[in-house]
């Protein structure tokens, strides 16, 4: 069985810092055997925002019909998730968070309906990776999203110890993470990484 | 004049416990005097920032709609009363598709320098942020504020105050929290008599 990986570029903009970011770390990926990887631009993907409906908690699953039916069973059956963002207005790009947020149903099946959203056997199984890019300099900058990150990754069966990260702040205009000094190395060998635990954990 | 106060809802969940929250805020400012109104962002047609950057070189968003004709009645608001509940740690994707619409008006700040608040004019514009999470963590709210305060910054209106209420999956709702609709209705008014003082100043 090839290992999966699934990813969401989840910038508006295509071809920008935090695709760039994000294609890096799939390419490194793509090049180790038996790796499959999948990217859905978010701005694409038609997933809407969440209704608060609730009736998840009920359904188990939820009562709108629009992209997330694919990827809702997409990433119940990825061994890698990794998630991109540019930061705006000091958060999460708003098409990314209509995707965390609609992993409410996750967390319904996982906390209201107590059922499995990963079989035992895969626990532990999966990893994430969180990208982001910001143009504000500030180290902080990215402090706001993180909680909204773990959330999403704890909803879907990936531990917090399991998320790697890659953060890089201080790029804005298209293309400037290209001259940034360490990122395309950092991501290159986060993708190798990634491959690497993930063949571990499998082996067990 | 009256004061003026917009409360925007940023609940897709109309009636639920946020809204009731700026409900009860905008009552008490409009005891108080002001002339108040509310928009439900779930009723608004616009789409999230597509982050190409034209508001850059001309100051203007390239995308007409809704989110453009609400940031023009906030500019013209002297209070905005800004409501969302916590989803997944953060404001929702409503809201958050309204505020990430505003990088025009950074543009003007920023970029183009046209558009500039004196910190009089931030005085007399207070902004107050209103939410409730189910989760009764301390640090519920944690994410919101930034993006919150970035809202504020960009618009030129002072981070005036909070009205948030944790744990509400605890106390069933909102209408069994002990303070929090008292303290949004004494705050609604407070502000109100806080701007006129200003106003009269």
């Amino acid at each position: 069985m090839p290992i999966k990986v699934l990813a969401f570029a989840g910038s508006p903009r295509r071809g920008g810092n935090s695709e760039t970011l994000l294609d890096w770390v799939l390419a490194a990926m793509a090049k180790e055997p038996d790796v499959v990887v999948e990217k859905v631009a978010l701005t694409d993907a038609n997933i809407n925002p969440c209704r608060g409906c609730n009736a998840c908690e009920r359904l188990n699953k939820c009562i709108q019909r629009d992209g997330m039916d694919i990827y809702h069973d997409k990433i119940i059956d990825a061994d890698v998730i990794v998630l991109s963002s540019p930061i705006f207005c000091m958060g999460l790009a708003a098409q990314v968070k209509a995707l965390v947020d609609r992993a409410q149903v996750f967390r319904s099946r996982k906390y209201v309906l107590k059922l499995p959203v990963v079989p035992p056997e895969r626990k532990g199984k999966r990893l994430g990776v969180f990208l982001a890019t910001a143009g504000q300099n500030w180290d902080h900058v990215f402090a706001a999203a993180i909680p909204s990150v773990k959330c999403f990754y704890h909803v879907i069966d990936i531990r917090d110890a399991d998320i790697s990260y890659l953060m890089i702040n201080n790029v804005d205009e298209k293309g400037a993470i290209e001259k940034h000094p360490t990122a395309k190395a950092d991501a290159g060998k986060l993708g190798v990484d990634v491959i690497a635990e993930l063949r571990k954990r499998l082996a067990v | 004049m009256p004061v003026t106060v917009l409360g925007i809802s940023g609940s897709p969940h109309r009636h639920g416990n946020t809204e009731t929250l700026l409900d009860r805020l905008l009552e008490g400012a409009n005891t108080a005097g002001a002339s108040v109104e509310k928009v439900v962002l779930r009723d608004l047609h616009y789409s999230p920032c597509r982050g190409c950057n034209a508001c850059h070189k001309t100051g203007e968003c390239i995308v007409k709609d809704d989110a453009i004709v609400l940031y023009e009645r906030i500019m013209a608001s002297d209070c905005i009363a800004v409501a969302s509940p916590i989803y997944t740690m953060g404001i929702t994707a409503e809201l958050k598709g309204f505020i990430d619409r505003q990088q025009y008006l950074w543009a003007r700040k920023f970029i183009l320098k046209t558009l500039y608040f004196s910190d009089d004019h931030i005085k007399r514009h207070k902004g107050i942020f209103l939410s409730t999470a189910g989760l009764g963590w301390e640090n519920v709210f944690d994410g919101a504020f930034p993006v919150i305060t970035a809202l504020f910054n960009t618009t030129g209106f002072e981070y005036y105050d909070n009205v948030i209420a944790n744990d509400m999956d605890r106390y069933g709702g909102i209408i069994h929290h002990p303070t929090a609709l008292a303290d949004a209705y004494e705050k609604g008014q407070k502000v109100v008599r806080v701007l006129e003082k200003l106003t009269s100043a």
